[in-house]
């Protein structure tokens, strides 16, 4: 109960959105152009951002009357210019077989161009605009959906809302189109709202709907919402700090698709951007933009920077704290303690295919083996000579030699030989761990160090960490 | 200047007491509305329709006696389903919006006057004797709910539509309290107190209380 208090100073609510937020940065100049989608397809593409093609306009009953059907393309999403929240736009996306006067909504349900017709008209009185006065209709290139999306998006083009505030991106959402939208990304139509690690691009909870409930599979599936990793992530976030710039506005939630062909594409300027967000990402915005707030970000690649390390690295530390185990990337710093006392930080190779981990030579003799070494090569014994005698027969001729803890066939393109293996231990992302490592001659790899599956029980990799 | 506040130096300059009255509550319920939205977050339909429906009571309740109110939540839910019923049926039609308003609310007025013709048959005195222009008042409420169907859906505008008869009888009860009536007709001047208090809401930026409901997720597991 009492964090329920203290957490409450961390959300953003609809007051201080408007007080705080939208009042001081969204100058009315700026709201104007974000509230008038033909406005700011025109304003973003003179500053040169990639927006979704503009087809044709129709600003009145008359033009609606003189209309050229056949101008529009198979696909095409048709939308007032004007809306709010996702209503009144129809997504189209193809044509009906034989039939010129057609096409297939994202519902599969056909549209004529009489439906078309009357629903234009709908938008010219006004009844989808923001405040109810007139409004103008236009039709706006359909983008191509994104093949690792496909299974994720009931009909209709997924979208990235970004948070961007004093140029840095604040949080982030995955808005995915379902059934109940009828192929709107809009989570007040029925849309689900996946909540995205900034610093990674990774998916992580989810929300659906209006209501906000919070979900674990896309509806009718089994397909996990966490776990997706958006393609493009960091141009996406510096796209959106980029329109912030050209837009004005100090508070933007900016919605960014990505296009099959094109890559990202620049959707939407929003100067109230949804409070949602919060319930996907489970966090807050009021704590995210105080810590920001002040901060003078110079250049675009520096805000992103400030986002992905101020908000990002949730999804880490939530698998830490389930699993118990610290997650690592495939390459890791290790601080190996060596037996002189002395300990030397290299960067090692997370190898899961090798069981032991091995060393460089050179490097064992640094960390108080040299004398180990030296005995061993002095023995000097081939494969040949070892491979027909027992563990204990081959231990008797080893076993004068300090610190070895044991022996190891090993396989390599120098042929086959017998390794010896040393007791070292070493500490990882701040575990300490007892290891026994094969010590081979390294020199010419990369890694002087590789840390098998045999000492990784306290670790889980992420691969695509760096 | 509070010697002028006074009732008696109002209705001394010609003033009826009963204007005075329902002049000096607006403020009270006007404040009450913006209440209930910034702190509670209930939204209603504005500020004009839950004040003019709070009104439309009183007046009910004034001349059709305590069963008044009873007589005006009944109206006001009859014309909410009427003009849902209406909407399907005008769907069909596909027609602009100001036409299609227009028999939405003759549908509605229709409805009302049979509903009133059948109390009166079956003796019920009171629903008949109710006062025609709070009545008419209701009826364009209408208005205010198709436009809310159209532009946000049939969920949210049922949603708005209770909430404005919540908000509407909160109202009600508070301006028909005697203790409000006697402590405003002594010290006419409380009612300025709105302006203070309207200043405070206006730069509040806590959460609404219906937020904490919102965002309770996001309360417990951040």
């Amino acid at each position: 109960m009492l964090d329920y208090l203290k957490n409450r100073k961390k959300i953003l609510g609809m007051n201080s959105r408007y007080l705080q937020y939208i009042r001081p940065n969204n100058l009315k100049r700026a709201i104007k152009i974000a509230d008038d989608k033909l406005l700011s397809k025109k304003v973003l593409q003179k500053n040169k951002i990639p927006v979704p093609k503009l087809i044709a306009k129709i600003t009145s009953h008359e033009e609606l009357e003189n209309f050229n059907w056949d101008k529009l393309p198979n696909s095409f999403a048709l939308k007032p210019n004007k809306g709010l929240g996702g209503a009144g736009i129809v997504v189209v996306f193809g044509r009906k077989k034989n039939r010129e006067d057609a096409w297939v909504k994202a519902d599969r349900k056909i549209v004529t161009i009489e439906d078309l017709k009357s629903h234009i008209r709908n938008i010219l009185d006004g009844n989808f605009s923001l405040s109810g006065v007139p409004d103008i209709a236009f039709f706006e290139e359909r983008l191509t959906l994104l093949k690792l999306f496909k299974p994720y998006a009931f009909r209709g083009i997924p979208d990235i809302r970004v948070i961007v505030y004093n140029r840095v991106p604040i949080m982030a959402m995955l808005r995915l189109p379902t059934k109940e939208s009828r192929g709107k990304a809009n989570l007040q139509q029925g849309g689900i709202g996946v909540g995205i690690d900034l610093a990674t691009g990774i998916t992580t909870t989810a929300v659906q709907g209006k209501k906000s409930k919070i979900i674990e599979d896309i509806p009718d599936t089994r397909l996990s919402v966490s776990g997706l990793k958006i393609p493009f992530w960091r141009e996406i976030l510096e796209l959106a700090i980029s329109t912030q710039d050209v837009s004005g506005l100090g508070f933007l939630g900016a919605d960014v698709a990505i296009d099959k062909e094109r890559g990202p594409v620049f959707l939407e300027l929003n100067a109230r951007a949804g409070l949602s967000i919060q319930i996907a990402n489970l966090a807050g915005l009021q704590e995210r933009m105080e810590r920001v707030d002040g901060l003078k970000i110079k250049t675009i690649k520096r805000g992103v920077n400030v986002g992905m390390d101020l908000f990002g690295g949730d999804i880490e530390e939530e698998v830490e704290e389930i699993s118990g185990k610290k997650v690592i990337g495939f390459k890791e710093t290790v601080k190996l303690v060596g037996r002189n006392g002395k300990e030397l930080e290299v960067n090692a190779k997370i190898d899961t295919g090798a069981y032991t981990s091995s060393i460089d030579e050179e490097l064992a003799k640094k960390l108080g083996f040299e004398k180990t070494m030296d005995k061993f090569n002095a023995i000097g014994k081939t494969y040949e000579e070892l491979k027909d005698l027992d563990r204990n027969e081959r231990w008797r001729i080893y076993r004068n030699i300090p610190n070895l803890a044991s022996t190891v066939m090993v396989s390599s393109s120098h042929g086959t030989t017998y390794r010896p293996i040393i007791k070292l231990n070493f500490v990882m992302d701040g575990l300490p761990v007892i290891a026994k490592m094969t010590v081979i001659d390294r020199s010419h790899l990369k890694h002087q160090v590789i840390i098998g599956r045999r000492n990784l029980s306290k670790f889980m990799i992420d691969v695509s960490k760096i | 200047m509070f010697n002028y506040l006074t009732i008696d130096y109002f209705v001394s300059q010609g003033v009826p007491q009963e204007s005075i009255l329902l002049i000096l509550m607006l403020p009270i319920v006007v404040t009450l509305i913006a209440f209930f939205r910034q702190v509670f977050g209930i939204k209603s339909f504005g500020i004009y329709t839950p004040s003019i429906t709070t009104f439309a009571f009183l007046v009910m309740a004034g001349e059709a006696g305590s069963k008044g109110i009873k007589y005006g939540v009944a109206i006001f839910i009859s014309v909410i389903l009427v003009g849902m019923a209406t909407r399907y049926i005008l769907k069909k039609f596909r027609l602009l919006y100001l036409p299609r308003v227009a028999i939405t609310l003759s549908v509605v007025a229709f409805s009302i006057l049979a509903v009133l013709v059948l109390g009166g048959s079956m003796q019920r005195t009171g629903l008949a004797s109710v006062p025609i222009f709070p009545l008419l008042i209701m009826i364009t409420i209408v208005e205010k709910f198709v436009s809310a169907q159209i532009q946000k859906g049939n969920r949210t505008a049922f949603i708005l539509a209770t909430e404005t008869l919540f908000i509407s009888l909160v109202g009600y009860f508070i301006i028909s309290w005697n203790v409000v009536i006697v402590t405003v007709l002594a010290h006419p001047w409380i009612v300025l107190l709105t302006i203070p208090i309207n200043i405070f809401l206006g730069k509040w930026t806590g959460l609404r209380v219906l937020e904490y409901w919102r965002f309770k997720d996001v309360l417990k597991k951040m």
